[in-house]
């Protein structure tokens, strides 16, 4: 499977400034989170990446870069009609291949030498078909995210065979369709913001866009739901930890896990013990 | 059979009973206990029971070891006591009953299987394994049903969730758009009940469907009422209400039950019983908008709602059922709990569909959450009851548990059922406008309790008995026919079909779902319209209630009319006999083809009934303390009343009516009454006053009640009682008879009181209840003693004087009854002259009662019910003032009997005693007895052992059984004497006491009166009968007690309030020295009591009834 693109959406309402804020990555640079994900992207072998963005924010983005970056290229979004429309705005970039997406206002830390984006195009690469990358959150927290359902593909270690997606679900509607084998009581295997899709997502996602009504958005999970009735799709549990940097705290935290996965762990965590003893 | 016992893990023979219980051969596992064991000898019943005591301890199969646990039961209560003959008496080890109350049922029973080796096997023994055995199955069937609701997917994670910020809930973004008067949107649901044509046999009772799946199928109509000269048109009958509101609490309002409160608390949302609104209580937390896990979190209900909501937001939740009365029996409060639910589940997104109806996903889970709320609230219904939520007609099945579901591998079947909805082409629409067109929707009026029926029917169910199992098929057939005569269209047929449902299958298995007002509905039926009358339709659990009548559509209008006139006839002859709640009503009726909707009320108005019960309580407030939201609301309000709209009109009017009420009036009205009432009756006000004195200064109160702890309390020996449990020796009964046939043998039966017991309070004239059929028909209690007392007159030939004791409450009655009665000898009705005011309560009395009285604990959600409602009757003792006048009610509630140690001083005063002895100068011995101790009757053998004693009084005792509380003989510092269970000085000594007072008492009247110091001549001095009664009465203890009163209120809703008043008992006539008394032994049939209606199906099982019937001409 060739996967040679990929694509950020940062077009969302409250998401342009996201990918712009800075943190201090693991070796002490200061960077935008944008970087730590085109970090990602590169680490996966792919160097041409489409970011969909509001009209208008593309100079702020490029003055934000430091170094090298991979080859980008920027999509207006004009007369939004939701996550799964700009996606679709980028249809024409991926030349009908295979492709990662990620979601800019996600910031990922692997656990290994391997960034999250790579273990993830490993797995589509071995398997040869769309695969979402997913993480078990407690219940508490469906309100933020998609949710898969499926069950454990056999003789394999955290891949599942998708044949459900549902945005946000209340754990009553999870509990009866979202149980996934294997996974302790009141967790569910949510989206973790990383997905290699193979280009029948655009198909299903221009079918969308064309029956929406006046007013009417459309999502990605929607979409993810169709593919995974029309082909195979698998889920996989990555190495790593996804961080929303757009929920409250969420860069705080997502700068606290970076810092406590390098070279300046020590330091940060006797600041904290400080700060926790004067507080 | 030899096969491997995998819980002992040996080869073993498994025996024939334990080869029932876990066959998979339905022809065994079907076989009947009763017919098993009435070949089995003492011996090998007892090995039974030992073996099956041993696999229900060792067995894993929840189902099997339940039904072991009923062959228990069974076996001790009903099969044991016949083989027992000569061990009638034994000794129940006080803590097993201590484990009894404390609900550690295993451990109850291990005392007493201890005591069974150790002092060998008694009817008094197995009485008490009877009971432990019973408690216990019901206890672990109980245990499943709950463990499986709160496993049901979807169900689970409201008990994970603990604390405020683990809420995974948030409420729609629809309704947070808020308007230009800051008002926000208002979501309704509208909800129909549900009509049942056929439970087959009760078959919706949940531990039914999931051990028979098979056998558990009902079909049921969702219906839209009107009650018949009340409303226009057959509307959903529940209406409910959700919007989002400007402050940060829960605001609860049920517009039918008059109550509105703002939770503030979490603690308040779980206290179920402090208020009117449990039900909204149970349904936002079954709905998981304060899920069941966060019980106990100690925190303000700010902290959840800021997470479902927003900061500074509340929720308002308003719940309306249109007049329709309680005991319906078309499940309104499970379909009111279900439309909650739905209407909270929409606002949270729990279900796919905000408006409209709900898809078949979204009723199952609204289905679950509703067992789920029921059980919160300590009550329970069916699995068709939630009927109401889905559309149509349906038909209602049991299913299978697969692997996939969490009773797989616990039970044959699944907690819920399936449902199919029968469509247009299945059942036409020309077959549903016939029903309509044919069926007499009514509410009879009575409301009574389900629940004993309901464990009658499981009982019977696990046992097998074969009637009853015949019966159940039966049920299941007929249930096929209704289903094929509907989709046939054929009306006529469905009305026959129903009728046979109620006249055989039902009654077989259950023969106290009918009564004596039901069936004089019938017949009138039929009398009138003949073959247009096509057919009786039960409702629900049980007829007099919710009821149809199916007639000819061309006479059905007339029919309607004619049957509202009928059954209000027919209340009035029988209100004294039966608990009605209310008067009849007749409903108009429509099928719900769209189950429950709802919709986004842009306009934002509310329930009707809303503005009228709000806006007088903000009337009263400071405006400046109100919401701004609620400020304009009332300004609305105010515009709505200007307009000229007449429905607005009408808005105006009841407002008014509610500012300005005439309550004053009524209350003057009662107390006349009252007052009238009391004069009219001889009440005491001098000694009134001294007994609230007494009660106020603690010199009187239920601690005071008992016998000073130094009293030895022990019990008797065989020297001390005279034993008629054996065949009197030749000649004895000889003198008897003579005496009979001279007619020196009257009886007197005790029926003053209105036996609280036996209606919970509902003040029905317990004599005059038709309990039970005999002979064909349904009987009274006076019926039966009459009965007996025909029969002996025609075996001596002289027909013995019947005198009744009435009270105030019964005396009116129980004339009428008498005069219409044809008793060939004399029936005298002797007035009482004693009456009491009952007594608001002391909290003193009230906490002794509930907290050093034994009793019952209850299961985990019940008692959670008890301790919330004993709260709020401690703040209603302390509100409505310590032994003050309990004046609160019908005035016929307020007064009480004075017991009924003054039934026979009455007969001296109110002369009736003079008057008899005047007609009859041979008259010498009366038999007292209460009116409940059926067996009572006029027995040569035990009035030989009275005569030839010469003593004053006889008093007869039977062997003492777990349920016979309340006292018995001992022998008390030395002497032996009956003892009042409220007199026992320590709960202990009761378990002692080897025999039980039946109360039943052979009275030498001369020697009676020289105890009071008279004489036959002195009888007509009232004077010096007065002062000698009084003289004697001062000797006897009064006993101060606790009687639960009902006081209706609105639509045939009932509340429950402990009184005080004080007694005086005829058994401590044996603690007076100068009465002589003899204690007789006789059988327990003989002495036995009805005290409860759950008492009857087992004495009809136990051969009692049959018993009685022997004894009865009619």
């Amino acid at each position: 499977m060739q996967i040679n693109q990929a694509i950020i959406t940062a077009a969302g309402k409250s998401q342009s400034h996201l990918p712009l804020q800075t943190v201090v990555d693991r070796s002490g640079e200061v960077r935008t989170a944008l970087d730590l994900l085109l970090d990602e992207v590169t680490g996966a072998g792919i160097d041409e990446v489409a970011i969909i963005i509001r009209p208008g924010e593309e100079d702020r983005y490029r003055q934000s870069l430091n170094g090298a970056t991979p080859k980008l290229t920027f999509f207006e979004q004009h007369d939004p009609r939701g996550y799964g429309d700009a996606l679709l705005r980028a249809r024409d970039f991926c030349n009908g291949d295979a492709f990662l997406h990620m979601v800019s206002d996600h910031s990922y830390v692997s656990k290994t030498h391997k960034s999250c984006a790579a273990q993830l195009v490993d797995v589509a690469r071995r398997e040869e078909c769309s695969v979402s990358a997913v993480q078990p959150t407690r219940e508490n927290q469906l309100a933020f995210f998609g949710v898969i359902g499926g069950r454990p593909v056999p003789r394999a270690t955290c891949l599942y065979e998708v044949n459900l997606f549902l945005e946000k679900p209340t754990p009553t509607v999870a509990e009866q369709s979202l149980i996934v084998a294997g996974q302790r009581a009141g967790h569910y295997l949510c989206l973790f913001g990383l997905h290699v899709l193979t280009p029948t997502i655009f198909e299903l996602l221009e079918k969308t866009v064309q029956q929406l009504k006046p007013g009417e958005h459309a999502n990605l999970t929607t979409s993810l739901n169709h593919l995974a009735q029309t082909e195979r799709f698998l889920a996989t549990e990555l190495q790593g930890v996804r961080y929303n940097i757009g929920e409250k705290y969420g860069l705080l935290i997502a700068q606290l896990a970076i810092a406590l996965s390098g070279e300046d762990r020590d330091r940060v965590l006797t600041e904290l013990l400080e700060l926790l003893a004067k507080n | 059979m030899l096969v491997k016992n995998s819980t002992v893990g040996s080869t073993t023979q498994r025996t024939p009973l334990i080869d029932i219980i876990c066959s998979d051969d339905p022809a065994v596992r079907n076989l009947s206990l009763d017919e098993h064991c009435a070949a089995l000898s003492r011996e090998q019943l007892l090995a039974a029971c030992a073996e099956l005591d041993l696999f229900r301890r060792e067995c894993h199969n929840l189902y099997q070891r339940v039904r072991a646990l009923f062959f228990l039961y069974a076996i001790h209560r009903f099969h044991l006591p016949r083989q027992l003959q000569g061990r009638e008496c034994g000794v129940i080890p006080f803590g097993g009953y201590e484990n009894l109350l404390a609900r550690r049922f295993s451990e109850a029973i291990s005392e007493f299987l201890a005591e069974q080796v150790r002092s060998g096997p008694s009817i008094t023994l197995s009485s008490a394994l009877a009971t432990a055995y019973h408690r216990l199955a019901f206890q672990t069937l109980a245990d499943q049903v709950r463990k499986s609701v709160r496993t049901v997917k979807g169900n689970q994670w409201m008990f994970r969730t603990g604390h405020p910020e683990d809420l995974p809930l948030r409420i729609r973004p629809d309704l947070l758009v808020i308007d230009g008067n800051g008002q926000y949107p208002v979501l309704c649901e509208r909800t129909s009940v549900r009509m049942d044509f056929s439970h087959s046999g009760w078959s919706d009772i949940f531990f039914l469907g999931m051990d028979f799946p098979e056998g558990a199928r009902v079909i049921n109509a969702s219906i839209n009422l009107a009650v018949k000269g009340r409303h226009s048109r057959p509307e959903p009958p529940i209406e409910t209400a959700l919007r989002v509101i400007d402050e940060p609490v829960l605001r609860l309002t049920s517009i039918d039950l008059d109550v509105t409160a703002d939770v503030r608390s979490m603690s308040e949302v779980y206290d179920f019983a402090r208020d009117y609104l449990g039900l909204l209580k149970a349904a936002v937390i079954a709905s998981g908008l304060v899920p069941p896990g966060m019980e106990g979190c100690d925190l303000g209900i700010e902290a959840v709602l800021t997470k479902l909501v927003g900061p500074g937001r509340g929720l308002e939740i308003v719940s309306r059922v249109n007049d329709i009365p309680k005991g319906s029996r078309l499940a309104v409060s499970t379909n009111l709990l279900g439309s909650l639910i739905a209407i909270c589940m929409r606002a949270t997104g729990q279900v796919s569909q905000l408006t409209g109806a709900l898809t078949e996903d979204d009723r199952r889970i609204v289905a679950a959450r509703a067992i789920l709320g029921e059980w919160l609230g300590g009550s329970g219904g069916g699995w068709q009851d939630s009927g109401g939520v889905w559309p149509g007609i349906k038909l209602i099945t049991g299913s299978i548990a697969n692997e996939d579901d969490p009773e797989f591998g616990v039970s044959r079947g699944r907690l819920l059922p399936r449902h199919h909805v029968y469509s247009g082409d299945e059942i036409t629409p020309a077959a549903r406008q016939l029903l309509q067109d044919s069926l007499v929707l009514v509410h009879g009026g009575m409301a009574q309790n389900v629940g004993p029926i309901l464990e009658m029917v499981t009982e019977k169910y696990l046992l097998r008995c074969g009637d009853e199992w015949r019966a159940r098929h039966d049920a299941l057939q007929v249930l096929d026919e209704i289903a094929t005569a509907l989709k046939a269209g054929d009306i006529e047929r469905v009305g026959k079909l129903t009728h046979r449902n109620f006249a055989e299958p039902l009654q077989k298995i259950i023969p106290w779902c009918s009564n004596r007002y039901t069936e004089s509905l019938i017949e009138q039926c039929q009398s009138r319209y003949a073959d247009d009358f096509w057919g009786f339709w039960m409702l629900g659990g049980m007829a007099g209630g919710g009821m149809g009548f199916l007639f000819a559509p061309a006479r059905k209008v007339e029919a309607s009319d004619w049957l509202e006139q009928t059954m209000l006839l027919t209340k009035r002859e029988l209100e004294n006999s039966l608990p009605f709640a209310m008067d009849p009503v007749v409903y108009e009726f429509a099928i719900n083809d769209a189950g429950t909707t709802a919709e986004l009320k842009n306009d934002k108005s509310m329930p009707r009934g809303y503005y009228e019960l709000v806006v007088p309580a903000l009337l009263r407030q400071d405006i400046q303390s109100l919401s701004p939201a609620r400020r304009r609301e009332l300004e609305r309000v105010g515009q709505l009343c200007r307009d000229n709209e007449p429905a607005n009109n009408e808005l105006a009017e009841r407002l008014l009516d509610r500012i300005l009420p005439g309550i004053a009036k009524k209350q003057a009205e009662i107390a006349v009454t009252v007052e009238s009432l009391l004069a009219e009756n001889g009440f005491d006000r001098i000694a009134h006053a001294h007994i609230r004195e007494d009660l106020l200064g603690g010199r009187l109160g239920l601690s005071q009640n008992r016998l000073p702890a130094t009293a030895k309390i022990e019990d008797v020996s065989a020297d001390d009682i005279v034993d008629a449990r054996f065949t009197p020796p030749k000649g004895l009964v000889k003198t008897a008879e003579d005496a009979l046939a001279k007619g020196q043998v009257a009886v007197l039966t005790l029926a003053a009181g209105v036996g609280s017991r036996w209606t919970q309070g509902a003040g029905v004239v317990k004599a005059l209840h038709p309990f039970c059929k005999m002979a064909g028909r349904h009987r009274t209690f006076l019926d039966v003693h009459l009965a007996k007392s025909r029969r002996i007159g025609e075996m001596y030939g002289k027909y013995p004087t019947h005198i009744v004791t009435t009270g105030y409450m019964t005396d009116a009655p129980i004339r009428a009854a008498v005069n219409a009665i044809e008793y060939p000898g004399s029936v005298i009705v002797s007035r009482g002259k004693s009456v009491g005011l009952r007594m608001i309560p002391t909290a003193r009395d009230l906490r002794f009662a509930w907290e050093e009285m034994p009793q019952q604990l209850l299961d985990e959600q019940q008692e959670k019910m008890r301790q919330s409602v004993r709260a709020a009757l401690l703040g209603w003792a302390r509100t409505a003032g310590e032994c003050n006048d309990y004046v609160d009610n019908l005035p016929m509630q307020c007064l009480h009997p004075v017991g009924h140690w003054y039934e026979v001083p009455n007969l001296m005063r109110n002369g009736v005693l003079q008057k008899l002895l005047q007609d009859q100068p041979g008259l010498r011995y009366l038999l007292l007895h209460n009116v409940d101790t059926l067996g009572a009757a006029i027995d040569p053998h035990v009035l030989a052992l009275h005569m030839t004693s010469g003593a004053c009084l006889s008093l007869e005792v039977i062997t003492r059984r777990i349920e016979d509380r309340g006292g018995g003989l001992a022998r008390v510092d030395g002497r032996v004497r009956l003892v009042e269970g409220l007199a026992m000085p320590n709960e202990e000594d009761e378990f002692k006491l080897s025999f039980y007072n039946s109360m039943t008492t052979w009275i030498d009247i001369d020697r009676l009166l020289e105890v009071f110091g008279l004489s036959r001549g002195m009888l007509d001095q009232q004077d010096v009968v007065d002062e000698a009664i009084r003289r004697l009465g001062r000797r006897l203890p009064t006993y101060i007690t606790l009687k639960d009163v009902k006081k209706r209120w609105g639509n045939g809703q009932e509340d429950t309030f402990p009184v005080s008043q004080f007694e005086k008992l005829w058994g401590d006539m044996t603690a007076v020295p100068e009465v002589d008394c003899q204690f007789i032994a006789v059988s327990t049939l003989r002495g036995q009591q009805l005290k409860e209606q759950a008492q009857l199906d087992g004495w009809l099982r136990d051969g009692s009834a049959a018993e009685i019937e022997k004894l009865c001409r009619w």
